[in-house]
């Protein structure tokens, strides 16, 4: 099967809800973002330990949820493709909050800044917080020309829940240096 | 992705052949299978697993599949060959390529098979402003009659038309810019890779601010 269709070689895409838009919009930054997000996320499973399958089935959803917001931030307001979409629940963002707790409740607490790095795993997490951190702002450029109840709702849903996402990673970076038995590395005034 | 999915038993009803490269099978509908035009489903033969756009409404009580026999294709070359009664089972519905209605006028552009999810979508009430069949020659517009009575504006377009036909002679690219008044549409696009990149690059072109809609046959 080829995967290929040819069909943006000319720089725009499709979107879900069926406009032609050019691949530098704001709306497509957003979801590029979120994909970049989702394989980095793949790498930071990649490096986890073998037996902590609780974590890699933690980011596993996470990754699954990813393809919900993309779709949602492909779909202009107003469309009724939107009709098609799963919506974003709140439990999704409440999963979220209880690991970020379950995770920091095993970490000692934070006296000073850190710098991102230490296992290969936490460097990992670091990296997908900040590019986290880069879709969410794409996603508050997208809500904001968002003009309907609808689609505001769920690309709400969708901000909360990354802004949590990027905590998330936050501990799991901290999480990933303490199962390695490495400190986190404070940040010192040079 | 069908992992975890819900697998339902089906059997053939009928299976005739509407074209000399095309056939229609007519398959049990499970009383608890639902889904809406357009849309698809995975049909599972032994470890074979191909989706096919469902060209009945949801309305009746059968499902039909429109099936190209493909050289080599070892799900067409079974389904084919398949008697009344032969079971199979196939899960769905999957996909999203469904008629959103809007104020822009609606252009459903097939090529070959990729005219069943228009079908079932005609079949359901559908009347839309525009619809082009691409296919080889004229045997190969197995719904033409009905197609035609459902739709505004049928169009065929024949990329090896014999002398005597009176089809537009040409592919659906050639038909487009030449015909289709300037504005903004809805285009619904199903079939082969190739006429969905052509079309789209020449809506990008001609018809700008048009939406599209697409289902791949691959």
């Amino acid at each position: 099967m080829k995967i290929y269709t040819g069909t943006g070689d000319k720089g725009k895409t499709s979107l879900f809800s069926g406009e032609r838009v050019s691949k530098a919009s704001d709306r497509i930054e957003a979801y590029g973002d979120l994909d970049e997000l989702n394989s980095v996320l793949g790498a930071l499973i990649a490096h986890l330990p073998s037996d902590r399958s609780d974590l890699v089935g933690e980011l596993q959803q996470i990754q699954a949820d990813m393809f919900v917001i993309g779709a949602w931030l492909a779909t202009t307001a107003n469309s009724p493709a939107a009709g098609s979409l799963a919506p974003i629940e709140v439990k999704q963002i409440v999963f979220l909050e209880n690991a970020i707790d379950r995770l920091d409740d095993l970490l000692p607490d934070l006296k000073n800044f850190i710098l991102p790095g230490g296992h290969i795993s936490a460097a990992w997490a670091h990296v997908a917080r900040s590019i986290c951190r880069r879709t969410e702002r794409h996603a508050v450029l997208v809500l904001e020309e968002s003009d309907d109840e609808e689609t505001a709702k769920e690309l709400t849903r969708a901000l909360i829940y990354l802004n949590r996402l990027s905590d998330y990673l936050f501990v799991l970076a901290r999480e990933c240096n303490r199962l390695h038995g490495l400190s986190d590395i404070p940040w010192k005034k040079s | 992705m069908t992992t975890g999915e819900k697998d339902y038993a089906t059997e053939i009803i009928e299976q005739r052949w509407i074209s000399k490269k095309t056939f229609e099978i007519r398959l049990r509908r499970p009383e608890t299978f639902n889904f809406r035009p357009g849309q698809r489903i995975s049909l599972k033969y032994e470890n074979f697993e191909r989706d096919y756009s469902l060209a009945s409404s949801p309305d009746e009580t059968h499902l039909t599949l429109c099936i190209r026999h493909v050289e080599g294709g070892q799900l067409s070359r079974v389904l084919g060959d398949a008697a009344k009664g032969a079971r199979f089972s196939f899960c769905g519905p999957h996909g999203y390529f469904t008629f959103k209605p809007s104020q822009r006028p609606a252009v459903l552009v097939a090529s070959g098979t990729g005219i069943a999810p228009f079908r079932s979508m005609v079949r359901s009430g559908l009347t839309p402003e525009f619809l082009l069949h691409g296919v080889a020659t004229s045997a190969e517009l197995y719904y033409a009659e009905e197609l035609k009575a459902a739709s505004g504006t049928y169009i065929p377009c024949l990329s090896q038309p014999s002398k005597s036909q009176t089809h537009f002679a040409g592919r659906v690219t050639d038909y487009l810019p030449r015909h289709l008044p300037p504005a903004n549409y809805d285009f619904y696009l199903c079939g082969r890779r190739e006429m969905i990149r052509d079309v789209t690059l020449l809506v990008d072109e001609l018809f700008e601010e048009s939406f599209i809609y697409t289902e791949t046959f691959y």
